[in-house]
């Protein structure tokens, strides 16, 4: 018998073997993701598989030394065999403890290690997949079928076999035959998800097993370390490690029950299983999850609309008469999938971005310069403009001169979704093409405005010219949306030519700088040239009024001095010459020659005594 | 044997469900919907509702949404009939108008459906851009603007070929973009560049010129006030002079005596800054130096 698990877990193995190797070439022939992570899950069995049938050579070889032993002991004459050790009577049975003690554990380590790797790593090709290719899928579904039916005979009969007393080694190989036969039936029905046209149900699949991947990986890894507190009962088996009850439980859904009394037993050392809670559950199970499944169907009659929404119900794919849009609040409809609602966010304000693409860190930013790029992208938008350049050019292929300027645009457009039926049911992708509508329009009215105009009083006009312009192309399309707003909030030239405009700028603030100047100049020079304009003329009249009033006075005192004169000439003259003499010869030097009749010659030194040394200097008295 | 009724319940739900699937199906009113029996086309379904049908393999459906969906493809390079190259995107809005053509010569694949209106398209593009001069798609003049015939022309070009050879209606051809190439861009910028440093000068010239005239005629005006002025002097001088010269006719009532007074304030005025006198006995009153009795004298300087 033991020589038969023995056979039958190499079977197992090279079946998951085979088998693996063929879904590997399945997987690259379809392009099934679910395909690809099954792979994963057939070579882990494979892994397992292996181990299990080397500890079944183990076991075997073991009972064969334990046969012959006791053969031995029934021979008198090998008495002096029994003075041995137990190590060197046992060698087998040390190899199977030294291989359960050392290699399970390592080798449940290593397959945890295994399971977390290969979640980490291929949940994100989950997102990248394209889904299996349609014309292959027929070939892909009848293979893996096939394989599904293989893997579970062998596995059932596997199953079968280690429920029998001492066969347990070959559930672990059966578990992984089962588990293997669900991932093929997986990829077969998603393949014909696929093929009835519902592609994604192979990304959700294969999201799926990576998660059980997951799960398993995290019950390996408790139970290890269960293993360690777990109390020892003399005479019990101990556990496999590497193999997993989620697995077991998975490829055998019908033993769900036995397997967790099977878990609680073992875990806590007592039947757990013989409680009345227990056998209760157990009883009921049934009832439950069909009570749950019948929740779950009424929950579809129910749809909760929330305010910023509106949904659309159709009945067997047809909107259906008199509601087919229901307004926010609780509604009921026929069970899931005869009633389907859609809902969709109409009342919500929409945003989207013509001419830039928007930058979270740069939005931080509190300052927004022209010569810095503001925003992740910023789009070169043609504007006309109303210079002519003539092309003297021959060759227009090397020297283009093209009439017109670059601008960098960046306009914010709201809208709100007005008429839900035209929205949901006339485009495939609204958004977009009211994204597409919103730069053709912009790109329409810049190449047909001045840029000066835009840049500064056509501002405002052209933010409301441009909105009505979507909104008459959305009307025209149909596409059931009211545009709310549409914002100019910056208009500038590209961050290349902006330092030129700057330059603009500070030419006209120095303009104004040599204008004001030169009113500074006007302002002080005219007011002065009136100061001394007045004060010439102040002057003019007061030297007037002294000379006239000066005269009138000479005239008076010469009436008065012909008087005296008059009187006596000759004293008149006299007196008056000799007083002014005194008066205007006092501060004059004078030499007064007093000999007269002799002929010597007299010098005078008339010059001015100049002055020799710092001596001479009068230092001032101290006060 | 005694059966479970649950698993009777459940293996009924089951069974029904199932047959459900297989029996029928159902098209919305965003589809439409072909029915193929063994791989040969049945029937087609554009109108919304439950429908029947035979398992799977025996009849498939293909379902194709029949509401209008866009695509745009490059920014391409293309040249305008005056020989200016630009780059221009322009996008489409397609639907299903025949769905059996459209399964037949597209596999019922939107990806394949819009790769194939592409080189559609981009020709239309090409070719009617060509057609058309630079002036037509940018200009301050409304009336020389052609974007509407130049989208009417390119929808015109593509439409017959994409709906008798593949069942697709092209709704919509618009353009979302126009620009230029890099370096063409470049010399945009130069000449941009060149226009605002042209207002540099302008600006500069301006606010010096003004300047200029602003101080030009501040010196004017100053000195035409000052002028002013001075004429007002000469006047108010004149006219002291004038009324000065009444008072002074009473010196001709004795000019010797005039004369006198003249040269005294002559000889007060002459001696009053830094003056040395060289004096002989001569000279009253130094005359009396000379022994002479005080208050006699023969000879008067001033006589």
């Amino acid at each position: 018998m033991d020589r038969n698990i023995l056979k039958t877990g190499i079977i197992n193995l090279v079946a998951l073997l085979a088998i693996a190797v063929a879904s590997q070439f399945v997987a690259q022939f379809s392009g099934c993701l679910t395909a690809q992570i099954s792979v994963f899950y057939l070579t882990v069995g494979v892994l397992v598989a292996a181990v299990s049938a080397f500890q079944m050579r183990l076991a075997n070889r073991e009972r064969i030394e334990q046969l012959e032993l006791s053969e031995l002991k029934r021979s008198a004459s090998a008495a002096a065999l029994f003075d041995s050790t137990e190590a060197e009577l046992y060698p087998a049975r040390r190899a199977r403890e030294q291989f359960d003690r050392f290699f399970v554990p390592g080798f449940a380590l290593l397959l945890l290690i295994l399971l977390g790797l290969a979640v980490y790593v291929s949940w994100p090709w989950t997102g990248k997949s394209l889904g299996p290719q349609i014309p292959k899928a027929t070939i892909t579904m009848a293979l893996t079928a096939l394989f599904s039916l293989i893997l579970f005979l062998l596995g059932k009969y596997s199953a079968g076999v280690a429920r029998l007393e001492g066969q347990r080694l070959l559930q672990p190989s059966a578990s992984a035959l089962l588990m293997g036969s669900v991932c093929c039936l997986l990829i077969t029905l998603a393949e014909a998800a696929a093929w009835f046209g519902f592609p994604l149900v192979d990304r959700w699949t294969s999201r799926l097993l990576i998660l059980i991947l997951g799960l398993v990986a995290l019950e390996m890894a408790v139970s290890l370390i269960l293993e360690i507190y777990r109390p020892r009962v003399k005479g019990q088996a101990t556990r496999l490690l590497y193999e997993s009850r989620l697995i077991g439980l998975l490829g055998q859904p019908g033993g769900l029950i036995t397997t967790a009394a099977q878990a609680l037993d073992y875990q806590f050392g007592f039947k757990v299983s013989e409680t009345w809670f227990y056998q209760f559950l157990e009883k009921a199970l049934a009832w439950l999850i069909l009570l749950q499944l019948g929740v779950l169907a009424l929950s579809t009659t129910i749809v909760i609309v929330e305010p910023n929404e509106q949904a659309l119900l159709e009945r067997l794919g047809k909107p259906v008469a008199g509601r087919n849009v229901l307004e926010s609040g609780l509604h009921f409809k026929w069970l899931w999938p005869i009633d389907i609602a859609y809902k969709y966010s109409t009342r919500e304000v929409h945003t989207f971005y013509v001419g830039f693409v928007p930058d979270p860190e740069a939005d931080k930013e509190r300052l927004l310069l022209w010569t810095r790029p503001h925003y992740e992208q910023e789009f070169n938008l043609l504007v006309a403009s109303r210079e002519t350049v003539a092309s003297s050019s021959t060759s227009p292929q090397t020297d283009q001169a093209v009439p017109v300027n670059l601008l960098a645009v960046n306009i914010p457009i709201q809208y709100q979704i007005r008429d839900l039926v035209s929205w949901a049911y006339q485009h495939s992708n609204g958004a977009d093409l009211l994204d597409k509508i919103a730069n053709r329009e912009v790109v329409r009215y810049l190449v047909n405005v001045d840029i000066e105009a835009i840049m500064t009083t056509g501002r405002l006009k052209a933010a409301d010219a441009i909105r009505e312009r979507i909104q008459a192309q959305v009307d025209q399309n149909k596409l059931g949306v009211e545009i709310l707003f549409v914002g100019l909030q910056s208009i500038h030239p590209p961050v290349a030519v902006a330092p030129a405009y700057e330059e603009v700028i500070g030419a006209l603030q120095e303009k104004e700088t040599n204008i004001l100047g030169a009113q500074a100049y006007w302002i002080e020079k005219i007011p002065l040239a009136y100061a001394d304009a007045t004060n010439l003329v102040t002057r003019a009249k007061s030297d007037g009024l002294t000379k006239v009033t000066t005269a009138a006075a000479d005239a008076g005192q010469f009436r008065n001095q012909m008087l005296a004169y008059s009187a006596s000439p000759q004293v008149f003259r006299q007196r008056s010459y000799l007083e002014t003499l005194v008066q205007a010869v006092r501060p004059a030097r004078k030499y007064v020659l007093a000999t007269t009749n002799t002929t010597e010659i007299i010098w005078l030194n008339l010059e001015d005594k100049l002055r020799t040394d710092l001596l001479d200097v009068t230092v001032p008295k101290p006060r | 044997m005694k059966r479970n009724p649950i698993t009777l319940v459940t293996a009924g739900i089951l069974a029904l469900i199932f047959a459900l699937m297989l029996f029928t199906f159902q098209v919305r009113q965003t589809e439409i919907a072909v029915v193929t029996t063994f791989g040969k086309f049945s029937r087609d379904i554009t109108a919304p509702g439950f429908n029947w049908r035979l398992p799977w393999p025996i009849q498939r459906i293909y379902k194709f949404d029949n509401r209008i969906q866009n695509f745009e493809k490059k920014f391409e390079q293309t040249t305008t009939h005056d020989a200016i190259n630009i780059l221009i995107t322009v996008y489409a809005g397609w639907r299903v108008v025949n769905p059996r053509l459209y399964l037949e010569s597209l596999n019922g694949d939107s990806v394949k459906a819009e790769q194939t209106l592409e080189p559609l398209i981009r020709n239309a593009k090409n070719g009617v851009i060509s057609q058309y001069r630079f002036g037509e798609l940018i200009s301050t003049n409304q009336a020389d603007l052609k974007f509407d015939q130049i989208e009417t022309n390119m929808l015109a070009t593509v439409r017959p070929a994409a709906s008798s050879t593949y069942g697709i209606e092209v709704a919509f051809v618009g353009i979302k973009q126009v620009g230029l190439p890099e370096s063409i861009t470049t010399k945009v910028f130069d000449r941009m560049k060149a226009e605002r440093q042209t207002r540099v000068k302008q600006y500069q010239t301006d606010g010096e010129k003004a300047a200029r005239i602003i101080r030009a005629e501040a010196d004017s005006q100053a000195n035409q006030i000052m002028a002013d002025a001075k004429a007002k002097v000469i006047e108010i001088t004149g006219n002291a002079e004038a009324r000065a010269s009444e008072y002074y006719k009473v010196l001709d009532q004795n000019p010797e005596l005039a004369n006198f007074l003249f040269q005294r304030n002559a000889l007060e005025q002459s001696l009053k800054e830094k003056a040395t006198l060289i004096l002989d006995q001569q000279t009253p009153p130094f005359n009396m130096m000379g022994g002479q009795g005080a208050g006699i004298t023969h000879s008067s300087p001033l006589k």
